[in-house]
């Protein structure tokens, strides 16, 4: 033991003992910054390769492997306990369970390592959601590409289409994977040739046409503290917030699925980030949820537009030792207290071939226009997209009229950044 | 949620965005600063772009260094930069842009004092900037085309407001003895592009009153008598038009005065040249400055001449007043295809494509035929005095100098094809290749400021030329032995000689290839034969420290005593920069030395010491043994120690 805690290189310093004394487990710079800059004792447990960066700039380091659980999992716990550390904070997908398993042990609370598997787990969370009585779209589970073509057939007999009719496209997602990171769109068997057998086991679910969102939900004391409504413009491409008033206008619908989500999944402190669709009859499908950071630099968006910042936000939702006053103070007031809209495109070469990085005018002089951070290209050839492929980099505007921001976004689909 | 004063002009919203990127990379601990730089730079240098954006970025110069713009990059010690690296810098990604303007604010404070450097005393960072100034006046007095401020427009604003930014706060009279000395040592290489040596030269007016300047000031503004008071080209007009003949033949003296001692022709100089060829065509060679040469050409082909003048001198084309004078003096309408060549270009319709072009980037004062023309003129006349601008396309340059001189029926049929056709066709070992279907070469993004001929041609021999390179690829020697002679013609000699490994890069039988060298081309060991054809050469082109920056195309012009006894190369630099210091004492000369202007000088020896590629005729065996060892010594230990270091020898 006495080795692990020599790795610890904590700077001296005075910290509340009435706050908490948290572990951000997995690495993110923008975390750690967010950390420095707070007012909590903190520790980064983290794969061994950050240790060299966190040694030099004096930041509190465990070096650890995020592989499988297993049998040492129970070491890293009793590590943090006997540090005086209260609560893990989980920063990736694959962390989730661990900050499940630790938190279990930290806080005596058995239960959060079933309720971190739920979260890993796309099917079973999806059953728990159903069982909950929460509103789930047509799902089944695929270990081969069998499965998935039978589930398209079946899905689309349903629908009552005839032999010949374009088929309504199902969703593939990997169990385990954040976000778009092995969701594909399938709209006929050709394209289920295309899917690699290391792609399963996974999930299938049916299309549904609709507005699809994500949100982001700060809960302390088994209640939201901070909820928040990221609109996407174009899955994948583009997504702002706060968002625009006709979805503002789901927002209490949006409270009542997320309280049911609460009780559904037993949470009571926590960060979520659930995805929802709702359909034109108004009603709020439940797609997944995810118990960590979003993607594509939502909490930075929200930093432009609120000026909090949404890791801190974290800590305080984590730590069992905050108060009510801390959480009031901290949190403004969800839309009302936005500076303006903040919101990114994720940039894909449009053209098979590129040379370089031109940024459209039309962009770069836009009033909402606020930076970018792509870089020529360094290969010319364009891999093909397959599925929800990662984009080369975003494109950040700001500004204070949210049809506006949403038009703009669209309209930078239509526009070549690399010819 | 309003969002106060969001909707204000373009200033104030680089300045917002920058405040507030520097606010967020401040606030940073230290080790996530490096993620916040990349938004402050970008920010930065939008805010550059914005007239006033300097001052603002200025006033915070003292805290660059603080805040760890410069840490961990070359700039991070202000004492190790070097201002002739400044240009590359400008020429390179937008975040090198950006931290080099910075740097130069950086040092603007430490000059102003506003700043105390440890290791850099105020005196030091004035001098840097005078010194980069000086280097970078092209950036300082950046060239106003319509097409160059829409394609680069952003980035070449920030740079040009910054050094003017930092000129007007330490003064032009700094820089002045620079700006005079590089338009005089520019002017010296006759180049047919002025027109940032005239920017130069109005910008010395801004100053005191020096008499350096005043020849310069006088070539382009008060070339004569009558034009001492600056009238105005219509004024001008007018007044010719009341004078005696005795009057006009002094303000023909004059202008041809300056003409010869400048080469720069002002607009009231092509004013005169047309009004003469009306009333007084016998008074021409005067107002050209003509010698018996030229007046002996001007005789045999006035019909030409004087057609000429009317289709392509006007005061929007007045340097071609010196490009015609430059064709008549140097025989040029003696060469066959050239008379025959220059009326059909006169009749010859344009393509609609290539009219577009030559109006994008000259502007619709005069036709595109006439740019075309007045270009044509220019090219024929001055071929030592095109240049590549600021394109990579040194090969291409290089080949328009060498047609220009050795083959000008070939160019002039060259820009037929280009501009009746929109193609040109060349052969590569029994095989065509069109310039049609290829991918734009390193001219892709061709910077257009450029003689009209190059703007036209350029592009299609960059294709070509990257065409037959794709072929030679994958052969286990240089491209350029294939590629020399077929791109260039028969004239380039078929023998070939380089001391680089194309691999390794190691240096292989570098005594064979200079002993060769002098065998071929020093007069003492070759028989004393002179160099007939100008012959394509490489050099590898190193900084004023003797490193090492890559292999530049030039032409050996020939080879010869110069005035002190001494024997030198003279050649031809297509970069437009014929001085330049290559560490260890190895100074191009472009002037003073018995260089014909246009060509750059080196001593045998230093020319050797840079370099790499050569050709030469088999056939002829000259006397390597009879190069004494110890310069071959000399040569080989100055490569080795400039841009032959860390590479091995064998």
């Amino acid at each position: 033991m006495s080795k692990v805690e020599q790795t610890v290189m904590g700077k001296k310093q005075d910290y509340d003992p009435n706050k908490g004394y948290v572990a951000l487990l997995g690495w993110s710079l923008n975390a750690v910054e967010a950390l420095e800059q707070f007012d909590r004792r903190y520790v980064v447990v983290a794969p061994p390769w950050a240790e060299d960066f966190c040694r030099e700039n004096e930041i509190p380091f465990i070096p650890w492997d995020f592989e499988r659980l297993n049998e040492r999992s129970v070491e890293i716990a009793e590590v943090l306990k006997d540090m005086g550390v209260n609560v893990t904070i989980p920063l990736y997908e694959e962390t989730v369970e661990w900050a499940g398993a630790i938190n279990s042990v930290l806080l005596d609370q058995p239960r959060l390592f079933g309720q971190a598997l739920l979260f890993r787990d796309k099917s079973l969370m999806k059953r728990r959601a159903q069982l909950g009585g929460i509103r789930v779209g047509i799902f089944e589970e695929a270990n081969d590409k069998g499965d998935v073509i039978r589930f398209l057939r079946r899905v689309n007999q349903t629908l009552l289409k005839l032999e010949g009719d374009p088929n309504d496209p199902i969703h593939m997602k990997a169990f385990d994977k954040a976000g778009c990171l092995g969701h594909r769109v399938i709209r006929t068997p050709d394209d289920v040739d295309n899917i690699p057998d290391t792609e399963f086991p996974a999930l299938l679910e049916s299309h549904l046409d609709g507005w699809e969102f994500a949100v982001e939900a700060w809960i302390h004391g088994g209640k939201i503290r901070f909820l928040n409504i990221s609109e996407y413009v174009t899955l994948g491409y583009s997504v702002f917030v706060p968002a625009t008033p006709e979805l503002e206008e789901y927002r209490p619908l949006i409270r009542k699925e997320i309280e049911k989500l609460i009780k559904t999944f037993d949470i009571d402190f926590g960060f979520i980030h659930p995805e929802y669709f709702v359909t034109s009859d108004n009603t709020m499908y439940f797609g997944e949820v995810a118990y960590r950071p979003p993607g594509f630099k939502v909490f930075e968006l929200l930093e432009r537009a609120y000026g909090f910042n949404a890791y801190q936000g974290m800590v305080l939702a984590f730590d069992p030792k905050t108060t009510e006053e801390e959480i009031e103070a901290f949190f403004p007031k969800e839309v009302e207290d936005a500076n303006g809209y903040a919101g990114c495109f994720g940039v894909y070469p449009r053209r098979r071939v590129v040379n370089e990085l031109r940024v459209p005018p039309e962009t770069e002089e836009h009033d909402y226009f606020e930076w970018h951070e792509l870089q020529p290209p360094l290969e010319q050839k364009v891999t093909k997209r397959n599925a929800f492929g990662t984009h080369w980099g975003l494109v950040y505007f700001f500004g204070d009229d949210p049809h506006k921001m949403r038009d703009l976004l669209k309209a930078q689909e239509e526009l070549d950044f690399y010819i | 949620m309003a969002l106060s004063g969001e909707d204000g002009g373009s200033l104030e919203r680089a300045l917002r965005r920058f405040e507030r990127a520097w606010e967020r990379l401040t606030r940073a601990p230290k080790f996530a600063r490096h993620s916040h730089l990349p938004p402050l730079l970008d920010a930065g240098l939008r805010l550059l772009q914005q007239p006033g954006g300097a001052q603002v970025v200025y006033d915070l110069a003292d805290r660059f260094d603080e805040i760890g713009i410069f840490t961990g990059t070359d700039w991070a010690d202000p004492v190790a930069l070097r201002p002739e690296l400044v240009s590359g810098s400008f020429a390179g990604k937008v975040q090198t842009i950006a931290v080099e303007l910075l740097s130069e604010l950086r040092l603007l404070a430490i000059a102003e004092g506003r700043t105390v450097h440890q290791h850099m005393e105020p005196t030091q960072a004035r001098k840097f900037l005078e010194t980069t100034l000086a280097l970078n006046l092209n950036r300082l007095f950046p060239m106003h085309n319509e097409a160059d401020r829409v394609r680069l427009g952003p980035r070449v604003r920030a740079i040009s407001h910054t050094l003017q930014f930092i000129v007007e706060r330490i003064g032009y009279g700094s820089v002045f003895e620079a700006v005079a000395q590089e338009a005089e040592s520019m002017l010296a290489q006759r180049p047919i592009l002025v027109q940032h040596i005239c920017r130069m030269i109005a910008e010395l007016g801004r100053s005191e009153p020096n008499p350096r300047a005043e020849p310069l000031f006088d070539a382009l503004f008060r070339p004569s008598p009558a034009t001492a008071e600056d009238p105005g080209v219509a004024a001008y007009q007018a007044h010719l038009g009341a004078m005696t003949l005795e009057e006009v033949e002094v303000e023909a003296a004059a202008m041809a005065h300056h003409l010869g001692q400048t080469g720069l022709a002002s607009a009231y100089h092509a004013v005169l040249v047309r009004h003469l060829r009306g009333v007084a065509p016998a008074l021409l060679p005067r107002a050209l400055g003509l010698s018996s040469t030229g007046q002996d050409a001007m005789i045999n082909y006035q019909e030409l001449v004087l057609r000429l003048i009317d289709e392509a001198i006007f005061p929007e084309t007045a340097q071609a007043v010196y490009g015609l004078q430059a064709l008549l003096e140097r025989g040029a309408l003696y060469f066959p295809p050239i008379p025959s060549g220059l009326w059909r270009q006169i009749v010859h319709p344009i393509r609609e494509d290539v009219q577009v072009t030559l109006r994008e980037v000259y502007g619709d004062a005069q036709p595109p035929r006439v740019w075309l023309l007045s270009g044509l003129v220019q090219v024929l006349g001055q071929p030592l005095g095109i240049g590549q601008g600021d394109n990579p396309t040194c090969q291409s340059a290089r080949a328009l100098s060498l047609w220009a001189q050795s083959d000008p029926g070939y160019l002039l049929q060259l820009l037929l094809w280009a501009t009746r056709d929109g193609e040109i066709i060349m052969s590569f070992e029994g095989e065509s290749i069109s310039s049609k279907d290829l991918d734009p070469g390193l001219a892709g993004e061709l910077h257009t400021e450029l003689d009209p001929i190059s703007l036209i041609l350029v592009p299609h021999l960059d294709r070509i030329y990257g065409e037959m390179w794709r072929r030679v690829y994958d052969r286990d020697a240089d491209g350029h032995m294939w590629i020399n002679p077929e791109f260039h013609g028969w004239w380039v000699q078929r023998g070939f000689a380089i001391c680089v490994d194309i691999y390794s890069g190691a240096i292989i039988g570098f005594d064979r290839f200079i002993r060769r060298f002098y065998a071929h081309y020093h007069p003492y060991y070759n028989g004393n034969q002179p160099v007939i054809f100008p012959q394509p050469a490489g050099i590898a082109s190193t900084t004023s420290g003797g490193e090492f920056v890559g292999w530049h195309a030039i032409a050996i012009q020939r080879v010869g005593l110069d005035l002190a006894g001494e024997m030198r190369v003279y050649f031809n630099n297509p970069n437009n920069e014929g001085r330049q210091d290559w560490g260890g004492g190895v100074v191009t000369s472009v002037a003073g030395n018995g260089e014909i202007p246009g060509e750059s000088s080196l001593p045998f020896e230093q020319f050797c010491s840079r370099l790499y590629l050569f050709h030469y005729d088999p056939l002829e065996s000259g006397e390597p043994e009879a190069v004494p060892a110890d310069a071959v010594e000399r040569i080989t230990e100055a490569a080795a120690g400039s841009w032959a270091a860390g590479r091995a020898f064998s």
